[in-house]
């Protein structure tokens, strides 16, 4: 029992830095980004990549994979800045469609569809981890310090320049601010952080292969956002929390035939959603649709 | 160096052109938004554009302030050529403006509105500098916002958004303001502490361009006054020169 507890906190804080990762973009930014998951993968594949070829140093795969995560997202920063609203949300999801492609067909990286097996465990100054709990104290460092950094982004005068730029794109522009800049840098900053959610998710299940990485990923990490509150610090934290508990939560459910669990967590996410942006639309963590102080 | 020269000297400080728009055209698609105009912006001048709604002053400023790009003609910065600039290197030049519809940020508090255009680049963990944090009180105090900064700027009431444009504008340091429609919809309480910002500010050296349909506000406030129809500056003079003409008045009150 206390393994499954573990299990479960782990993946959670995964999904956790990713859902943070996503509303430093989303929530701040106003960049509605599809192509989350890709970049998560990114960060796996990375990590699986360095490990297995070169060095099984913890601190030196995340670094590899913050980089080159940084670095592709650049490949999304560039749509991101011609185009806006819906219409990014559609080159976002172009970029996903293609990032899949890669991930399943560049065999001698990714190892195409069966993915990359064996991946060993991490090392840190000369700790090995390799039990649940060892990552489950790495899983909690790691998003404790993604969430102070991005606390301090946000609250700082970067998060300003982001919030700003969402609110009203010409007066910041009008005030001094560059949007390309501040745009690029917080689609590579969000990018690289995600990058670590891929590493640590490679380096627990020792195995990475696409199936993590679609679109559905993509769009269960944005109801995170939504659900917990977009543009709040802790609301993707608790989104993640809700939306990881509820297939959980659902098996204890008597009367739901377990070939049916799917179909009915695809109903109740639909039905939050939508209530959610009729009564709450600041998400659960957010505000009150009226004045009302968090 | 005597007296006289001195005075001389400043005279000419203070009457130097700072922006200078020379045969401006802009045409979107058929629509001649603003034909060949030439407006200069004299240091420490209040200027005042007039016209009736679609006459192209926002036109204007959106090409001076690089939101547009001009169809043809130039706009110079202390002498510097303004084309193809970036608007926020037109705005880090020391060009500051507002908007006919605000563009507050809506979901930012009122001390973090003016906080934020106070910070010019985006570096990550940048603190105010103290100067700029008694700056940013002063510009609440003198808008009267400083028991509202902590209410977000879309939680405001009409007048106090105003204000809010206007401390944003008053925080920068800018020294060329180009103000559209600051003062409509305000009552006359408001209007009066409106008026006295302006001018209070005119007199430390800022340059100041509005628009503007309160007859009031143009009386009050300007040196000089510019009329626009139909994307042309018709005539261009002292407020009195210009309100006086019947012609003007019959384009800008609707008897043509």
């Amino acid at each position: 029992m206390l393994a499954y507890i573990q299990n479960i906190i782990v993946l959670f804080s995964i999904n956790a830095i990713l859902a943070l990762t996503l509303n430093f973009i989303m929530g701040y930014a106003g960049i509605f980004s599809l192509a989350h998951a890709i970049f998560f993968g990114i960060g796996a594949y990375t990590a699986a990549f360095v490990a297995l070829n070169y060095t099984d140093s913890l601190l030196l795969c995340m670094l590899a994979a913050m980089g080159v995560s940084a670095t592709i997202s650049m490949a999304l920063a560039l749509p991101a800045l011609r185009v806006r609203g819906e219409y990014f949300v559609a080159a976002s999801l172009g970029l996903q469609m293609i990032g899949v492609t890669i991930f399943s067909e560049w065999k001698s990286v990714t190892g195409g569809l069966g993915g990359m097996v064996g991946i060993p465990p991490p090392v840190l100054f000369g700790y090995t981890f390799t039990t649940t709990s060892d990552f489950l104290m790495l899983a909690a460092a790691i998003l404790g310090g993604i969430l102070i950094v991005t606390a301090l982004l946000v609250h700082g005068s970067f998060g300003r320049s982001l919030m700003a730029l969402r609110d009203s794109e010409s007066a910041a522009q009008a005030y001094g601010k560059s949007v390309n800049a501040v745009k690029t840098l917080s689609v590579a900053v969000s990018a690289g952080l995600a990058a670590l959610g891929g590493v640590l998710y490679a380096f627990y299940m020792s195995f990475v292969n696409v199936e993590v990485f679609t679109l559905d990923m993509s769009i269960l990490l944005m109801a995170m956002v939504i659900i917990g509150g977009t543009g709040t610090l802790l609301g993707p934290v608790v989104g993640a929390a809700i939306v990881m508990a509820l297939p959980a939560a659902l098996t204890y459910v008597p009367y739901i035939p377990a070939s049916q669990l799917g179909t009915i967590q695809q109903i109740i996410y639909g039905s939050a959603m939508v209530l959610l942006m009729m009564y709450r639309p600041g998400g659960l963590v957010g505000r009150r649709k009226k004045g009302g102080a968090t | 160096m005597n007296m006289a020269q001195a005075n001389a000297q400043t005279e000419v400080k203070t009457n130097q052109v700072l922006l200078e728009v020379r045969d401006l055209n802009k045409n979107f698609g058929g629509l001649k938004a603003i034909t060949d105009v030439n407006l200069d912006l004299p240091a420490g001048i209040i200027t005042t554009l007039v016209g009736p709604n679609g006459a192209g002053k926002t036109t204007l400023f959106n090409m001076i302030t690089g939101h547009l790009t001009p169809s043809s003609g130039t706009i110079h910065w202390q002498g510097e050529p303004l084309g193809g600039v970036a608007p926020w290197r037109i705005a880090r030049k020391g060009i500051a403006r507002t908007f006919q519809d605000l563009r507050l940020f809506n979901h930012m508090t009122v001390e973090q509105n003016i906080q934020t255009v106070m910070e010019r680049s985006c570096w990550l963990w940048q603190s105010l500098p103290s100067a700029m944090a008694e700056k940013l009180e002063q510009v609440l105090e003198e808008t009267g916002l400083a028991a509202k900064r902590h209410e977000r700027a879309i939680d405001l009431a009409y007048a106090e958004r105003k204000f809010l444009s206007l401390a944003r504008i008053m925080a920068v340091d800018a020294t060329l303001w180009l103000l559209d429609e600051p003062a409509s919809g305000l009552d006359p309480r408001s209007f009066d502490r409106f008026v006295a910002l302006l001018k209070e500010y005119a007199h430390r050296d800022v340059t100041i361009c509005i628009i503007e349909h309160n007859l009031d506000i143009v009386i009050r406030l300007s040196d000089t006054v510019a009329f626009l129809d139909q994307g042309k500056i018709l005539a261009q003079g002292s407020s009195e020169d210009i309100l006086k003409d019947p012609h003007l008045a019959a384009i800008y009150f609707g008897d043509r």
